[in-house]
């Protein structure tokens, strides 16, 4: 089944996939949670993945960026294998994931929350690091600034990151994860539990952002997902149901009687 | 999964934003150091128990800023801090009775050792997290405290005495340096209160540092610091060693003001008894622990003849986890934003504790 649902994912892009699987496994225990899984992720275009709950979307996602080893099959960034790396020489390489659950520091202000991602490009073990103040590091600080601009939080830089609405709170989240620098940013669920105003908003920032780096979205929300997308990547019990443009997907039975039509979103 | 900072309730350190200690801070400090200076003098003519105490009382604040630095900055909780103490204790020991009793030559040797130490146990314990973490450490100082009682590093070079093995190694005289004699007690009170300050505006410095945020933020969300790019272990190893350092300068100070190194310094009931020391005082503030670590000490100098003063201490610090969960650091704190509300806060904290009880 792999073979064919790979034949038509070459058919969708011509470019060479910015990552790429080759059936990757991942068990915990006796539970599959990715089956077998072959993709591949053009370059500089919208990937989604979308699939019921459980479906081993999130796991997915930890396979690509090193939180989970896989128990078989090979991962590759930009051609070089990236299975079984640590998550910081994952971010080092250019991929980068922003979190379903915002996932930063509470008691730091939104510009710090940046800054101590974009600190990583500037500071490592050197002696100033140490004995410098961190506000003395300009160009950090300068970059925070422009990536809270990017994602219309500059009005909001001094606020505690806590105190922050929950639509600027996944701003912020967007935020840090671009502080990172990625090539490719995969994004789990950046809509979930938003109002449709906020969604609008978070829709915007994402076309933008997909200007200059590829993106993978985990994202429910079918209308969202087929605006969206230039491909699509379905998963069912671990497994790779479907993939192609929109078009295909919706027009693909088997999607039909696994999600779209079987009752729907939960 | 909650941290373990969080369970003892959280720390305060970012709470004043930039920086860790304002300009009020600042000044408090200097007037502190300044009273201490100009108190010497006076408890040295007049009672040199008092001078004593204090001496101890800083040395052991030293100790409590280090620790503070890994456990209420870092976030990692280290059972195992009296292994770079005991281990700094030692090397000066040595040094001193078989090399120079020169200041600055030991010290820095002491403090060497101390980060060695704390890297090698921070090395190992680092992958693990939380109270599995602590439990590491604690067994690793446990390791040093056994191998300096039955004395193994003697058995393995094949010579007669190392450790000194239960007796420790005794009749350490004091530092000397530029033809000054730290023997006199007041004198090695100047040199005890140089090395704890500048260790103090160092800590401070260290933790404003980008290094010292990423600590930070590793405390707040590790998972997050990993997928920014940072090398966690890398960086939670440094910072173990780091605070090793200090500890082992406190080490480097006690012996010789004690004149005997022994396997005691590295017992765990050293490691726990800082641990109180850090919760008293208040987590994550570095000047917090330091009067916690002063707390201490005075009652235990003071209650000793008193047969379980251990139970006086006991009380004081149930007191003060139920009523002033961030320690004296928080108290002070809540007083000098609100003088006037101390009676309501203190009320409502009751309160507080008694709807938890009856819950």
């Amino acid at each position: 089944m792999n073979e064919t649902v790979t034949a038509t994912a070459s058919d969708v892009s011509e470019t060479d996939p910015i990552l790429r699987t080759e059936g990757v496994t991942k068990k915990f225990g006796t539970l599959t949670a990715i089956d077998d899984v072959s993709i591949e992720i053009p370059a500089d275009e919208i990937t989604s993945i979308i699939g019921p709950n459980g479906a081993g979307k999130t796991t997915l996602f930890n396979l690509f960026t090193g939180k989970h080893e896989p128990t078989g099959g090979r991962i590759e960034f930009r051609g070089e294998s990236i299975g079984g790396l640590a998550p910081h020489e994952i971010v080092d390489r250019g991929v980068v994931r922003s979190f379903q659950i915002t996932n930063f520091f509470g008691e730091l202000t939104a510009l710090e929350n940046v800054r101590i991602a974009t600190q990583a490009h500037y500071s490592g073990f050197g002696p100033g690091d140490f004995a410098r103040h961190h506000a003395s590091l300009e160009e950090p600080i300068a970059d925070a600034y422009e990536i809270l601009e990017r994602v219309h939080l500059e009005d909001a830089a001094r606020t505690t990151a806590a105190n922050l609405s929950y639509g600027q709170r996944r701003h912020l989240e967007i935020g840090i994860a671009l502080a990172a620098r990625p090539e490719l940013l995969l994004m789990d669920e950046p809509t979930a539990g938003m109002s449709p105003e906020e969604t609008h908003e978070v829709v915007d920032l994402v076309r933008a952002i997909a200007d200059d780096v590829t993106l993978v979205l985990i994202e429910h929300d079918t209308d969202i997902v087929m605006e969206l997308s230039d491909q699509i990547a379905v998963l069912n019990e671990g497994e790779l149901l479907s993939w192609g443009a929109p078009a295909e997907i919706q027009a693909d039975e088997r999607v039909q009687r696994a999600y779209l039509g079987g009752g729907g979103r939960e | 999964m909650k941290s373990v900072v969080e369970l003892f309730g959280r720390s305060q350190s970012s709470q004043t934003g930039d920086q860790l200690l304002s300009s009020r801070g600042r000044l408090a400090v200097l007037v502190a150091v300044g009273a201490l200076a100009l108190f010497a003098p006076i408890a040295d003519a007049y009672e040199p128990f008092w001078l004593n105490m204090l001496v101890r009382m800083m040395i052991f604040a030293l100790l409590a800023l280090s620790l503070d630095f890994v456990f209420g900055y870092a976030g990692l909780l280290s059972f195992g801090h009296a292994a770079m103490f005991g281990a700094g204790g030692y090397a000066a020991a040595m040094l001193i009775s078989e090399v120079t009793a020169n200041a600055l030559v030991v010290l820095p040797a002491a403090m060497v050792v101390g980060a060695v130490v704390a890297g090698i146990i921070g090395w190992f314990s680092v992958r693990a997290r939380g109270i599995y973490f602590a439990m590491l450490t604690l067994a690793f100082a446990q390791l040093f405290y056994v191998m300096a009682f039955t004395d193994l590093p003697a058995t393995i070079l094949g010579v007669e005495s190392f450790t000194g093995g239960d007796n420790g190694l005794y009749g350490i005289q004091r530092y000397a340096l530029f033809g000054v004699d730290f023997t006199p007690t007041l004198v090695y009170f100047y040199l005890t209160l140089a090395a704890v300050a500048l260790s103090f505006v160092a800590l401070l410095r260290l933790s404003n540092s980008p290094f010292g945020r990423v600590l930070q933020g590793i405390r707040e969300n590790e998972e997050r610091v990993q997928f920014l790019g940072y090398d966690v272990r890398r960086y939670k190893v440094l910072g173990f060693a780091l605070s090793g350092a200090f500890a082992g300068l406190a080490g480097g100070l006690y012996v010789p003001f004690q004149s005997v190194s022994h396997p005691g310094l590295l017992h765990w009931m050293i490691s726990g008894e800082l641990v109180v020391m850090l919760l008293l005082g208040g987590l994550g503030t570095l000047w917090g622990p330091m009067l916690g670590a002063a707390l201490v000490v005075f009652l235990e100098e003071q209650l000793a003849g008193f047969a379980s003063w251990e139970i006086v201490l006991g009380g004081i610090f149930v007191v003060v986890v139920i009523f002033a969960p961030r320690g004296l650091a928080g108290a002070i704190i809540s007083v000098r934003d609100d003088p006037t509300n101390v009676a309501t806060n203190a009320k409502r904290a009751i309160r507080n504790y008694i709807d938890k009880v009856r819950r």
